[in-house]
Protein backbone atom coordinates (compact mmCIF):
# COMPACT_ATOMS: atom_id res chain seq x y z
CA UNK A 1 0.00 0.00 0.00
CA UNK A 2 1.23 3.48 -0.77
CA UNK A 3 2.42 5.19 2.61
CA UNK A 4 1.63 8.90 0.99
CA UNK A 5 -1.82 8.02 0.64
CA UNK A 6 -2.06 6.19 4.29
CA UNK A 7 -0.36 9.76 5.50
CA UNK A 8 -2.92 11.92 3.53
CA UNK A 9 -5.75 9.77 4.84
CA UNK A 10 -4.58 10.13 8.52
CA UNK A 11 -4.29 14.02 8.32
CA UNK A 12 -7.50 14.93 6.36
CA UNK A 13 -8.64 18.59 7.08
CA UNK A 14 -12.33 17.16 6.90
CA UNK A 15 -14.44 18.65 9.61
CA UNK A 16 -16.21 15.58 10.06
CA UNK A 17 -17.01 15.21 14.31
CA UNK A 18 -17.53 11.57 14.03
CA UNK A 19 -13.69 10.69 12.82
CA UNK A 20 -12.45 13.51 15.42
CA UNK A 21 -13.96 11.40 18.42
CA UNK A 22 -12.80 8.23 17.02
CA UNK A 23 -9.57 6.46 18.01
CA UNK A 24 -7.22 7.08 15.09
CA UNK A 25 -6.43 3.15 14.31
CA UNK A 26 -10.00 2.62 13.72
CA UNK A 27 -10.06 5.62 11.30
CA UNK A 28 -7.20 4.34 9.56
CA UNK A 29 -8.66 0.90 9.67
CA UNK A 30 -11.60 2.06 7.83
CA UNK A 31 -9.55 4.12 5.29
CA UNK A 32 -7.75 1.41 4.91
CA UNK A 33 -10.53 -0.61 3.79
CA UNK A 34 -12.39 1.93 1.64
CA UNK A 35 -9.18 2.49 -0.12
CA UNK A 36 -8.53 -1.33 -0.79
CA UNK A 37 -12.39 -1.57 -2.56
CA UNK A 38 -11.47 1.73 -4.51
CA UNK A 39 -8.55 -0.32 -5.84
CA UNK A 40 -10.49 -3.23 -6.42
CA UNK A 41 -12.30 -1.07 -8.27
CA UNK A 42 -9.92 0.28 -10.66
CA UNK A 43 -9.92 -2.69 -12.78
CA UNK A 44 -13.72 -3.08 -13.09
CA UNK A 45 -16.46 -2.36 -16.04
CA UNK A 46 -18.01 0.70 -15.69
CA UNK A 47 -21.43 -1.53 -15.00
CA UNK A 48 -19.55 -2.64 -11.83
CA UNK A 49 -19.00 0.69 -10.27
CA UNK A 50 -22.88 1.70 -11.15
CA UNK A 51 -24.12 -0.96 -8.88
CA UNK A 52 -21.33 -0.37 -6.37
CA UNK A 53 -22.69 3.26 -6.15
CA UNK A 54 -26.09 2.28 -5.55
CA UNK A 55 -25.18 0.23 -3.21
CA UNK A 56 -23.71 2.91 -1.31
CA UNK A 57 -26.41 5.41 -1.41
CA UNK A 58 -28.22 2.57 0.40
CA UNK A 59 -25.46 1.90 2.84
CA UNK A 60 -26.71 2.68 6.48
CA UNK A 61 -24.20 5.62 7.57
CA UNK A 62 -23.54 6.49 11.37
CA UNK A 63 -25.91 9.14 12.04
CA UNK A 64 -29.08 6.39 10.73
CA UNK A 65 -27.90 4.07 12.85
CA UNK A 66 -27.39 6.35 15.69
CA UNK A 67 -30.51 7.87 15.31
CA UNK A 68 -32.65 4.63 15.29
CA UNK A 69 -30.56 2.80 18.51
CA UNK A 70 -31.27 6.04 20.60
CA UNK A 71 -35.26 6.44 19.68
CA UNK A 72 -35.38 2.25 20.26
CA UNK A 73 -33.77 2.38 23.66
CA UNK A 74 -35.90 5.85 24.53
CA UNK A 75 -39.35 3.88 23.95
CA UNK A 76 -37.69 0.55 25.83
CA UNK A 77 -37.30 3.07 28.90
CA UNK A 78 -40.50 4.86 28.39
CA UNK A 79 -42.66 1.53 27.91
CA UNK A 80 -40.99 -0.32 30.94
CA UNK A 81 -41.54 3.41 32.92
CA UNK A 82 -44.97 2.63 32.21
CA UNK A 83 -45.79 -0.95 32.80
CA UNK A 84 -43.04 -1.66 35.83
CA UNK A 85 -41.70 1.48 37.82
CA UNK A 86 -40.75 5.04 36.80
CA UNK A 87 -37.64 4.31 37.63
CA UNK A 88 -37.17 3.52 33.63
CA UNK A 89 -37.54 6.70 32.83
CA UNK A 90 -33.91 7.13 33.64
CA UNK A 91 -32.95 5.47 30.47
CA UNK A 92 -34.70 8.06 27.66
CA UNK A 93 -32.70 10.33 30.47
CA UNK A 94 -29.54 9.31 29.61
CA UNK A 95 -30.43 8.71 25.67
CA UNK A 96 -31.19 11.98 24.82
CA UNK A 97 -28.59 13.28 26.97
CA UNK A 98 -26.07 11.45 25.23
CA UNK A 99 -27.63 11.83 21.93
CA UNK A 100 -27.85 15.24 22.20
CA UNK A 101 -23.98 15.23 22.84
CA UNK A 102 -23.53 13.27 20.02
CA UNK A 103 -25.53 16.12 17.60
CA UNK A 104 -23.56 19.04 19.07
CA UNK A 105 -20.10 17.33 19.67
CA UNK A 106 -19.96 14.11 17.68
CA UNK A 107 -19.55 11.38 20.62
CA UNK A 108 -22.12 9.20 22.60
CA UNK A 109 -21.41 6.14 24.04
CA UNK A 110 -22.22 3.18 21.19
CA UNK A 111 -19.57 5.55 18.39
CA UNK A 112 -16.66 3.66 19.16
CA UNK A 113 -18.57 0.00 19.25
CA UNK A 114 -19.94 1.06 15.30
CA UNK A 115 -17.15 2.70 14.40
CA UNK A 116 -15.09 -1.00 15.24
CA UNK A 117 -17.97 -2.49 13.23
CA UNK A 118 -16.85 -0.68 10.42
CA UNK A 119 -20.25 2.05 10.58
CA UNK A 120 -19.16 5.26 8.46
CA UNK A 121 -19.60 8.30 8.14
CA UNK A 122 -21.70 9.64 5.55
CA UNK A 123 -18.73 11.72 4.35
CA UNK A 124 -16.92 8.51 4.89
CA UNK A 125 -19.30 6.88 2.23
CA UNK A 126 -18.77 9.79 -0.23
CA UNK A 127 -15.47 10.05 -0.67
CA UNK A 128 -15.61 6.03 -1.95
CA UNK A 129 -18.64 7.56 -3.99
CA UNK A 130 -16.63 9.91 -6.06
CA UNK A 131 -13.20 8.42 -5.98
CA UNK A 132 -15.13 5.38 -7.85
CA UNK A 133 -16.68 8.84 -10.48
CA UNK A 134 -13.27 9.35 -11.17
CA UNK A 135 -12.24 6.18 -11.84
CA UNK A 136 -15.23 6.05 -14.08
CA UNK A 137 -13.92 9.45 -15.63
CA UNK A 138 -17.19 11.16 -14.80
CA UNK A 139 -15.23 14.38 -14.04
CA UNK A 140 -13.09 14.55 -17.27
CA UNK A 141 -13.30 17.35 -18.90
CA UNK A 142 -14.57 19.63 -15.93
CA UNK A 143 -11.44 21.59 -14.68
CA UNK A 144 -9.37 24.58 -15.64
CA UNK A 145 -9.15 28.05 -14.93
CA UNK A 146 -11.84 30.75 -14.36
CA UNK A 147 -12.88 31.46 -18.06
CA UNK A 148 -10.65 29.09 -19.47
CA UNK A 149 -12.05 25.33 -20.55
CA UNK A 150 -13.51 25.29 -16.57
CA UNK A 151 -17.33 23.41 -17.24
CA UNK A 152 -19.97 23.71 -14.14
CA UNK A 153 -21.72 21.68 -16.45
CA UNK A 154 -19.79 18.71 -16.33
CA UNK A 155 -19.15 19.01 -12.87
CA UNK A 156 -22.96 19.71 -12.08
CA UNK A 157 -23.54 16.34 -13.95
CA UNK A 158 -20.78 14.46 -12.82
CA UNK A 159 -22.22 14.76 -9.21
CA UNK A 160 -25.77 14.01 -9.78
CA UNK A 161 -26.61 17.66 -9.12
CA UNK B 1 -39.81 1.17 -3.65
CA UNK B 2 -36.38 1.30 -4.70
CA UNK B 3 -35.67 3.19 -8.15
CA UNK B 4 -31.92 2.57 -9.37
CA UNK B 5 -30.01 5.68 -8.42
CA UNK B 6 -28.52 6.18 -11.92
CA UNK B 7 -29.95 5.71 -15.40
CA UNK B 8 -26.37 4.77 -16.96
CA UNK B 9 -26.42 5.37 -20.91
CA UNK B 10 -24.18 3.19 -22.85
CA UNK B 11 -21.24 5.71 -22.01
CA UNK B 12 -21.76 5.79 -18.36
CA UNK B 13 -23.14 9.50 -17.79
CA UNK B 14 -25.20 10.46 -15.10
CA UNK B 15 -28.68 11.47 -16.91
CA UNK B 16 -31.10 11.12 -14.01
CA UNK B 17 -30.89 11.23 -10.21
CA UNK B 18 -33.74 9.24 -8.41
CA UNK B 19 -34.88 9.80 -4.84
CA UNK B 20 -33.10 7.14 -3.36
CA UNK B 21 -32.00 9.17 -0.53
CA UNK B 22 -34.84 9.20 2.09
CA UNK B 23 -34.86 12.95 3.25
CA UNK B 24 -35.03 13.71 -0.61
CA UNK B 25 -38.04 11.22 -1.01
CA UNK B 26 -39.95 12.76 1.93
CA UNK B 27 -39.74 16.46 0.96
CA UNK B 28 -41.88 18.58 -1.38
CA UNK B 29 -40.17 18.65 -5.00
CA UNK B 30 -40.39 22.26 -5.23
CA UNK B 31 -37.90 22.48 -2.05
CA UNK B 32 -35.91 19.85 -3.58
CA UNK B 33 -35.63 21.85 -6.80
CA UNK B 34 -35.04 24.88 -5.14
CA UNK B 35 -32.05 23.30 -3.08
CA UNK B 36 -30.64 22.13 -6.14
CA UNK B 37 -30.87 25.32 -8.23
CA UNK B 38 -29.22 26.77 -5.59
CA UNK B 39 -26.02 24.46 -5.80
CA UNK B 40 -26.19 24.94 -9.26
CA UNK B 41 -25.90 28.45 -9.02
CA UNK B 42 -23.34 28.25 -6.90
CA UNK B 43 -21.19 25.99 -8.64
CA UNK B 44 -21.66 28.70 -12.01
CA UNK B 45 -20.57 31.04 -9.57
CA UNK B 46 -17.65 29.58 -8.05
CA UNK B 47 -16.45 28.71 -12.04
CA UNK B 48 -15.33 32.26 -12.17
CA UNK B 49 -13.59 32.42 -8.91
CA UNK B 50 -10.04 31.64 -7.97
CA UNK B 51 -9.16 28.55 -6.59
CA UNK B 52 -8.83 30.17 -3.05
CA UNK B 53 -11.89 31.19 -3.20
CA UNK B 54 -13.35 27.60 -3.98
CA UNK B 55 -11.16 26.14 -0.98
CA UNK B 56 -12.86 28.84 1.30
CA UNK B 57 -16.32 27.38 0.10
CA UNK B 58 -15.53 23.85 0.59
CA UNK B 59 -14.15 24.53 4.49
CA UNK B 60 -17.63 26.21 4.85
CA UNK B 61 -19.52 23.48 3.41
CA UNK B 62 -17.87 20.88 5.33
CA UNK B 63 -18.95 22.63 8.54
CA UNK B 64 -22.30 23.04 7.25
CA UNK B 65 -25.15 21.28 9.59
CA UNK B 66 -26.90 18.87 7.73
CA UNK B 67 -30.52 18.15 8.22
CA UNK B 68 -29.67 15.13 10.16
CA UNK B 69 -27.46 17.04 12.92
CA UNK B 70 -30.43 19.79 12.96
CA UNK B 71 -32.85 17.14 13.89
CA UNK B 72 -30.88 15.09 16.61
CA UNK B 73 -30.53 18.67 18.20
CA UNK B 74 -34.01 19.41 17.94
CA UNK B 75 -35.69 15.57 18.74
CA UNK B 76 -33.31 15.22 21.84
CA UNK B 77 -33.90 18.78 23.27
CA UNK B 78 -37.70 18.31 23.24
CA UNK B 79 -36.91 14.51 24.48
CA UNK B 80 -35.19 15.77 27.93
CA UNK B 81 -37.87 18.73 28.21
CA UNK B 82 -40.86 16.18 27.80
CA UNK B 83 -39.11 14.58 30.33
CA UNK B 84 -38.18 17.62 32.90
CA UNK B 85 -41.72 17.87 32.45
CA UNK B 86 -43.36 14.54 32.84
CA UNK B 87 -41.31 14.03 36.07
CA UNK B 88 -41.76 17.64 37.23
CA UNK B 89 -45.53 18.68 36.65
CA UNK B 90 -47.69 16.14 34.82
CA UNK B 91 -47.08 12.76 34.24
CA UNK B 92 -48.91 13.14 30.76
CA UNK B 93 -46.05 14.82 29.70
CA UNK B 94 -44.28 11.71 28.76
CA UNK B 95 -46.29 11.74 25.92
CA UNK B 96 -43.96 14.33 24.53
CA UNK B 97 -40.84 12.30 24.65
CA UNK B 98 -42.39 9.19 23.43
CA UNK B 99 -43.41 10.95 20.45
CA UNK B 100 -40.50 12.26 19.78
CA UNK B 101 -38.54 8.90 20.34
CA UNK B 102 -41.45 7.48 18.08
CA UNK B 103 -40.63 9.83 15.03
CA UNK B 104 -37.14 9.65 14.89
CA UNK B 105 -37.39 5.78 14.53
CA UNK B 106 -39.69 6.49 12.23
CA UNK B 107 -37.13 8.79 10.36
CA UNK B 108 -34.36 6.23 10.49
CA UNK B 109 -36.37 3.68 9.08
CA UNK B 110 -38.25 5.46 6.49
CA UNK B 111 -37.11 9.52 6.19
CA UNK B 112 -40.25 10.97 7.10
CA UNK B 113 -40.11 13.37 10.13
CA UNK B 114 -42.98 15.97 11.08
CA UNK B 115 -40.49 19.08 11.21
CA UNK B 116 -39.09 17.28 8.00
CA UNK B 117 -41.28 20.08 5.91
CA UNK B 118 -39.41 23.13 8.47
CA UNK B 119 -36.02 21.84 8.30
CA UNK B 120 -36.17 21.78 4.46
CA UNK B 121 -38.22 25.12 4.31
CA UNK B 122 -35.07 26.86 6.30
CA UNK B 123 -32.50 25.13 3.53
CA UNK B 124 -30.79 22.32 5.84
CA UNK B 125 -29.21 19.82 3.28
CA UNK B 126 -28.79 16.59 3.73
CA UNK B 127 -24.60 15.67 3.24
CA UNK B 128 -25.67 13.94 -0.31
CA UNK B 129 -26.68 17.36 -1.33
CA UNK B 130 -23.78 19.03 0.65
CA UNK B 131 -20.94 16.96 -0.83
CA UNK B 132 -22.81 16.82 -4.08
CA UNK B 133 -21.56 20.93 -4.04
CA UNK B 134 -18.79 20.29 -2.78
CA UNK B 135 -17.27 17.60 -4.88
CA UNK B 136 -18.37 19.72 -8.18
CA UNK B 137 -16.04 22.87 -6.38
CA UNK B 138 -13.44 19.78 -6.02
CA UNK B 139 -13.38 19.60 -9.90
CA UNK B 140 -13.95 23.32 -10.77
CA UNK B 141 -10.51 23.37 -8.78
CA UNK B 142 -8.62 20.86 -11.19
CA UNK B 143 -8.58 18.14 -7.97
CA UNK B 144 -9.58 15.09 -10.37
CA UNK B 145 -7.74 16.45 -13.32
CA UNK B 146 -4.99 14.11 -14.79
CA UNK B 147 -6.97 11.07 -13.28
CA UNK B 148 -7.66 8.85 -16.78
CA UNK B 149 -10.54 6.67 -16.44
CA UNK B 150 -9.68 3.09 -15.64
CA UNK B 151 -6.09 2.18 -15.70
CA UNK B 152 -5.18 0.55 -13.18
CA UNK B 153 -4.15 1.41 -9.14
CA UNK B 154 -2.07 4.40 -9.91
CA UNK B 155 -5.02 5.81 -11.06
CA UNK B 156 -6.82 4.67 -8.05
CA UNK B 157 -4.58 5.86 -5.94
CA UNK B 158 -4.72 9.22 -7.19
CA UNK B 159 -8.65 9.75 -6.99
CA UNK B 160 -8.29 8.63 -3.51
CA UNK B 161 -6.26 11.02 -2.79
CA UNK B 162 -7.72 14.05 -4.85
CA UNK B 163 -11.27 13.14 -2.88
CA UNK B 164 -9.58 13.33 0.43
CA UNK B 165 -7.77 16.34 -0.38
Amino acid sequence: MDSKATAKALHQPVADRVREQTAPEINAQIDRETQARIYGFAARRKEDIAARLEELEREWDMERLLETNASTLALIGLGMSALHSRKWLVLPGVVFSFFLQHAVQGWCPPVPAFRRLGIRTRQEINREKYALKVLRGDFEGSSGTPGNNRSPEIALRSVGA
Amino acid sequence: MERSFYDVTSKGAVLQQSEVERVRANTDPKINARIDREIEDRVHFYAAQDNQEITRRIEELEREWSIERAIEVEASSMGLIGLTLGLGVNRKFLALPTFVAGMMLLHGGQGWYPLLPVFRRLGFRTRQEIDREKFALKALRGDFEGISAHSGIAQAQKAWQAVCA
